[in-house]
């Protein structure tokens, strides 16, 4: 079965690509599953430990909505729908940005007032295999465990997001990969229970809730910019998409264009493209210059759909000050962070 | 990474071996005060666990009551009895008055957030034949204690047959 991005065929390596993230996704979800059981059978009152369980809760969205969002995807444009369903993956992940900013502010409101509080967590035994245990141990034994897979999962996922540009699989990739410092926060924050250091557990819980925290405002943050048509940038939304300078670069190439600037939307794994080009005085362009423009620029590169040429007598304000105003990207670049 | 997990164990072990500190340890050192000392025990009264046959001023009796004073020879220690409501307990409990809090007490009890309660140590049905996980109260965040008392509990391995008693 060839797999597609709407009516878009996917080229080998995008396709390679999309199946790998797949089994990835299905695989972090299938560690998360494990830890976060370990995590709730052994977390008892340590706050730090109830952070990273919820953290590790939270973790589950972005590789769901990177399932939900690629299987919605594939659906072909319809009359109803004539931009195609590319939109889920910005919708995928607003709604998990979201989640984790909500979910950061309550755990930084939480961990912060059990630490005004003075609250001293109590830290027992569990009874493994007939002997008492100090459950202190278990728990940096489980949060030992959940340190190291996120990691390696993220740093196979991290390129696959931008042969695919999928944000959400690239936000997901992005937080796997800092995960390993909730899990030492955590075991610090144990550790300081066990050495009588009462306050070091929900400091360790607000240090994980301010990562969370932060994970939310970067993630809504570029959801929001992609779902605002922004101009499309890297995956990672630090950079203009070299494909922008691309497609200008082609059109300025073609004998008839005296002048031409591309459009690029986002639509999230796809960009649709409206070329406007100023005709050369006194060559009108025939059906099939403009056709084999779309043609050419189409094969592009894969991500290039729903091609449009548009000649116009002088080209939109905001796209020709682009060159002019090239000092611009650097002022704006953060925006887009 | 690797050197942040070697930082660390190193750090832990720095903590836990270079110091001599035993893990968990007290913030307030209750379990190095009580060995050898006086261990003060805040009780209410719950039959059978707890009772007070000869008045407020004699020492209690009960299964709880026999459990404590085993866990005080455990300890060196000599029992200071404090009877009282389970809330003037409890707050003993929180500013350090008293080190335990016995009085049929079960996992489900609403002082949870303000004490630490150990795990069950014996489960039976109360009246309504509905199963009860019977713990005790220590001071909360005091583990070395807490888990003194737990190690002594799963060692005593009280039987079912407390449920039997009148």
């Amino acid at each position: 079965m060839t797999r597609r991005f709407g009516s878009t065929e996917l080229p080998a390596e995008q396709e390679q690509a999309l199946r790998r993230a797949v089994r990835l996704a299905w695989l972090t979800i299938g560690f998360l599953v494990t830890a976060i059981v370990l995590m709730y059978l052994v977390m008892g009152s340590s706050q730090a430990m109830r952070t990273a369980w919820a953290e590790d809760l939270l973790s589950l969205i972005p590789p769901t909505a990177f399932l939900v969002a690629t299987h919605v995807t594939r659906r072909r444009p319809s009359p109803r729908h004539p931009y195609g369903y590319h939109r889920s993956v910005g919708v995928g992940h607003l709604v998990a940005g979201t989640a984790l900013l909500t979910m950061g502010a309550l755990l930084v409101w939480e961990s912060a007032s059990s630490l005004l509080a003075q609250e001293h967590p109590p830290v027992g035994v569990l009874v493994v295999l007939d002997q008492p245990v100090w459950s202190g141990w278990l728990m940096i034994a489980v949060l030992a465990y959940t340190a190291v897979p996120p990691v390696l999962l993220g740093r196979a996922k991290l390129p696959l997001a931008r042969t695919l540009h999928d944000r959400v699989l690239y936000a997901d990739a992005d937080m796997n990969r800092a995960d390993w410092l909730t899990a030492v926060a955590g075991i610090v924050g144990v550790l300081g229970i066990g050495v009588g250091l009462w306050w070091a557990d929900a400091t360790a819980a607000l240090v994980i809730s301010f990562s969370i925290l932060k994970d939310g405002v970067s993630n809504v943050r570029t959801a929001t910019v992609a779902l605002m048509d922004a101009r499309a940038t890297t995956v990672d939304g630090d950079e203009v998409h070299p494909l922008v300078a691309q497609v200008d670069a082609h059109l300025a190439g073609v004998p008839w264009v005296a002048d031409g600037r591309v459009r690029l939307r986002d639509e999230g794994h796809v960009f649709h493209a409206e070329c406007f080009v100023v005709p050369r005085a006194g060559h009108a362009p025939t059906l099939e210059d403009l056709t084999a423009l779309v043609r050419d620029v189409s094969d592009l590169d894969w991500k290039l759909q729903d091609v449009v040429v548009a000649p116009v007598p002088v080209l939109p304000e905001e796209l020709e000050s682009r060159t002019a105003t090239g000092g611009d990207d650097r002022s704006t670049r953060h925006d887009a962070a | 990474m690797r050197r942040t997990t070697a930082l660390v164990s190193a750090v832990l072990v720095v903590l836990t071996a270079g110091c001599g500190v035993t893990v968990p340890t007290d913030p307030e050192g209750t379990l190095e005060r009580v060995r050898g000392g006086q261990l003060r025990v805040g009780v209410t009264v719950r039959e059978p666990w707890t009772s007070l046959p000869d008045g407020d001023d004699a020492p209690p009796e009960g299964r709880e009551v026999d459990l404590v004073v085993a866990f005080a020879e455990h300890l060196d220690a000599e029992v200071e009895w404090q009877v009282g409501s389970e809330e003037q307990l409890v707050a003993a409990l929180e500013e350090g008055d008293v080190e335990m809090l016995v009085g049929g007490l079960t996992a489900s009890s609403p002082w949870s957030s303000r004490v630490a309660l150990t795990r069950p140590y014996v489960t039976v049905p109360d009246e309504h034949g509905d199963e009860e996980n019977h713990v005790m109260a220590t001071r909360a965040g005091e583990n070395a204690f807490l888990v003194e008392l737990e190690r002594f509990l799963v060692a005593q391995d009280v039987q079912q047959d407390v449920g039997g008693l009148p």
